[in-house]
């Protein structure tokens, strides 16, 4: 080989190796991931990192004992899932079987990345599974079946309401900035203080807490007014107010401003901080990520007047879903069968993952095996609202807008109807463009969405 | 026939940097820069809505104030780093022993992950048990604990970190220039009576210029592309005191805090046309830097 030779073919080699990976996959045989030997090779991605050793040993069983030739490889991903699932889409890698979420599910589906489920469900799965609009069906199709469903609560710690002579957990917004401030009074000297929210991002924070106080008190946990199918931010005036009144007050740990939720449960679990909002999750991860040194128990979130006028939100309905570029879309149908089955949905609950939303699981299924685990079990309050339409706001997020009200104040009117007017148009263009559907509901109330799924 | 057999080989030799610059480089932009005149969230209709989205731009507070943020944020990392890294690079250039060790030490942050860099500034600046002001409230120099993450500090908290990361790197690159000039001129200069600090000031820096002018030059795009450590340690906040202009670009392409829905929207057509516009800002400010600092060149 001469040196023109030897040239040509390093940089067709270089070219080769470049468009390679660059270029899609149009034939199923050609993926990666895909057929290992006579193996069916498929891969499933999760965030979730709460249950990930027990997803990994059920992968493993079925990898060992199923006869269809199918092996799963299990990818459990950190906070990039989103954006590494986008990459994978774009880059023709995607995984064959999707976590989705309640927040995830739509955006997902609007993408294309999911495929329908519809023709591999027999009468009996479709019984036992519910539909539920937007949360696993879109369009009359099916892109996802329930496992488990999150409740929203008051997380509080026992001993420091003991210490200040609170009684019981708040049920009022009042209460819950004057037992934030008693718990302050008396434990400030030691490092304890009353309340905490991981404010580093808002929208994680006030997603968890103005939230749940603003569905139990019968109102849209995102500023959806779903009977008028508008925007309206003005309920969560009195809730934003009570949170600026704990941070004046000198109720909220220092540093709340850049507290991520991990840093925040480890302070929780060394006894520091006395109340917070969050899901059901917690339990386990009091149990294991961060084995708790107090007493602690789970509340019902306060509502803002102690009224219960709507439900507080149990969040779930989705689980697993199949994703569209798959080209083993049976061999994922066969391992999300597995998943389903009943002995891993039942194993799911007892070991305190999640609280089963299937109701012939419920059914069978025993008590959570974790500690505080009660607290957070469906009551006659819980239950799921629908869901709202997500708009492309511009300017900042309503989450931004409060939280930066809650530090520096304002004028908090003026904020509000800023916001009511700036989604109310990001609404106006999303319908006009047909991105999203929102028509009134006169009869919508609240209250009918609570207790459907009480334990 | 000679020539053209050179210029074969030459280009032959350039084809697979330009092929992998085309693919990797330029396409995405490419990409990107079609999006800046489409109304488009990743997923849907793209909706051509021509120079909409930079309009929007204009009046886009927020990003704003993201530029403004990235000019405090990069104007205090080079402040802090290029100086600290010249004085670095001068002190471990002599003959001290275990320069090497140093060398390696003061560039170890310039390798270490974000995620692991995010944990162990956290450890240090959080407000509650933070090593910093457990220390400081030891030796009784803070009256009370001091929130470095908070509102009031975290600009400077981030400056200081990305001053940690960057200033091994440039120190490196200030050994190497400084490794360039002739040991003979010191000589001369010493047998003409000047001091150390004459000499640093009239042989060591002007014979430095040229590739001071382009560390310089480095560091400047560095900072005003920067926001990885920004976003491990505060995520651009509180309420946006930190956040710069790249990562605000970052959030509209891979939006992901919040629970809800809505937070999920990527802006993909808007975000294009604000990151077209953060690369115009980069650039002019980096063009008008390599004019003004042609003087530097004079002993190329």
């Amino acid at each position: 080989m001469n040196k023109k030779q030897l040239m040509l073919a390093a940089l067709s080699a270089t070219l080769a190796g470049s468009l390679a990976a660059c270029s899609g996959k149009d034939s199923a045989d050609g993926r990666d991931g895909g057929a290992a030997g006579d193996k069916t090779k498929i891969v499933y991605w999760t965030g979730d990192r709460h249950d990930s050793e027990f997803i990994k040993e059920k992968v493993d069983d079925f990898n060992r004992t199923n006869t269809d030739g199918i092996e799963v490889e299990l990818v459990v991903k950190g906070d990039d899932f989103d954006q590494a699932l986008d990459m994978s889409f774009q880059t023709s890698e995607a995984p064959d079987v999707i976590r989705v979420k309640e927040n995830t599910i739509q955006t997902f589906y609007k993408k294309g990345y999911l495929a329908p489920i519809d023709d591999y469900l027999s009468d009996e799965l479709r019984a036992k599974f519910p539909q539920m609009d937007a949360l696993n069906s879109f369009d009359g199709k099916r892109y996802s079946l329930p496992n488990y469903g999150t409740t929203m609560r008051l997380i509080y710690n026992k001993e420091l309401f003991q210490k200040a002579g609170i009684a019981n957990p708040p049920t009022t917004l009042a209460e819950l900035v004057s037992d934030a401030k008693k718990i302050t009074a008396v434990g400030k000297a030691n490092g304890e203080y009353g309340f905490a929210q991981n404010f580093k991002s808002p929208g994680s924070a006030l997603g968890r807490s103005a939230r749940v106080i603003a569905e139990i008190s019968g109102f849209g946990g995102f500023g959806y007014d779903f009977k008028a199918a508008r925007y309206d931010f003005t309920p969560f005036k009195p809730i934003i107010e009570a949170f600026k009144q704990m941070r004046d007050d000198g109720s909220m740990l220092p540093g709340v401003e850049s507290l991520d939720i991990d840093p925040l449960r480890a302070q929780f679990a060394e006894g520091k901080i006395g109340m917070y909002l969050s899901f059901s999750a917690e339990a386990g991860v009091y149990q294991s990520q961060f084995p708790a040194k107090i007493e602690w128990a789970a509340a019902p979130a306060p509502s803002i007047d102690g009224n219960v006028k709507g439900a507080s939100g149990f969040l779930g309905g989705q689980w697993l879903a199949i994703s569209s570029q798959s080209a083993h879309k049976d061999a994922a149908w066969t391992f999300m069968s597995y998943m389903y089955g009943d002995p891993i949905l039942q194993q799911y609950q007892e070991k305190g993952f999640g609280i089963s939303m299937v109701p012939s699981v419920s059914e069978v299924a025993a008590k959570p095996e974790v500690y505080g685990i009660d607290g957070f079990l469906p009551n006659a309050h819980d239950g799921v609202w629908p869901v709202y339409p997500a708009v492309p706001v511009q300017g900042a997020k309503s989450d931004d807008v409060f939280f930066k009200y809650i530090l520096d104040g304002g004028d908090l009117d003026a904020l509000i109807a800023d916001l009511n007017k700036r989604y109310t148009t990001a609404l106006d263009a999303a319908i006009a463009s047909g991105d999203v559907v929102a028509e009134p509901d006169a009869d919508f109330d609240p209250a009918k969405l609570a207790g459907q799924y009480a334990s | 026939m000679r020539k053209t057999k050179e210029l074969a080989f030459s280009y032959g030799f350039l084809m697979p940097s330009l092929a992998l610059t085309l693919v990797l480089g330029i396409y995405p932009i490419a990409w990107a820069m079609r999006y800046m005149f489409y109304d488009y969230k990743g997923y849907g209709k793209q909706t051509f809505i021509g120079l909409d989205n930079f309009a929007r731009v204009m009046r886009d507070g927020e990003f704003w104030h993201a530029v403004s943020n990235t000019f405090v944020y990069a104007g205090g990392k080079l402040a802090l780093s290029i100086p600290f890294a010249l004085l670095l690079a001068v002190v471990l250039n002599r003959g001290l022993r275990g320069r090497q060790i140093l060398r390696a030490v003061f560039f170890l942050p310039t390798i270490v992950s974000t995620a692991v860099m995010a944990v162990v500034f956290f450890a240090i600046f959080n407000a509650y048990n933070g090593v910093l002001n457990q220390f400081l409230l030891k030796y009784k120099l803070i009256g009370g604990a001091v929130d470095w993450l908070g509102a009031d500090h975290a600009m400077m908290t981030v400056v200081l970190v990305s001053v940690w990361g960057a200033v091994g790197n440039y120190m490196l690159l200030f050994i190497a220039g400084l490794q360039n000039i002739p040991a003979d001129v010191y000589e001369s200069a010493s047998l003409d009576g000047a001091n150390k600090l004459q000499q640093f000031r009239y042989v060591t820096v002007p014979m430095l210029g040229p590739v001071m002018q382009m560390i310089v030059m480095l560091a400047i795009i560095n900072a005003l592309k920067g926001y990885e450590s920004i976003m491990v340690l505060t995520d651009g906040g509180p309420i946006g005191k930190t956040n710069v202009m790249f990562l605000y670009v970052y959030k509209l392409f891979f939006p992901t805090a919040g629970t809800g829905a809505a937070s999920q929207i990527q802006e993909i057509g808007y975000g294009s046309a604000v990151a077209f516009v953060t690369a115009i800002i980069v650039g002019l400010i980096t063009l008008l830097y390599y004019f003004g600092s042609k003087r530097m060149n004079r002993y190329a």
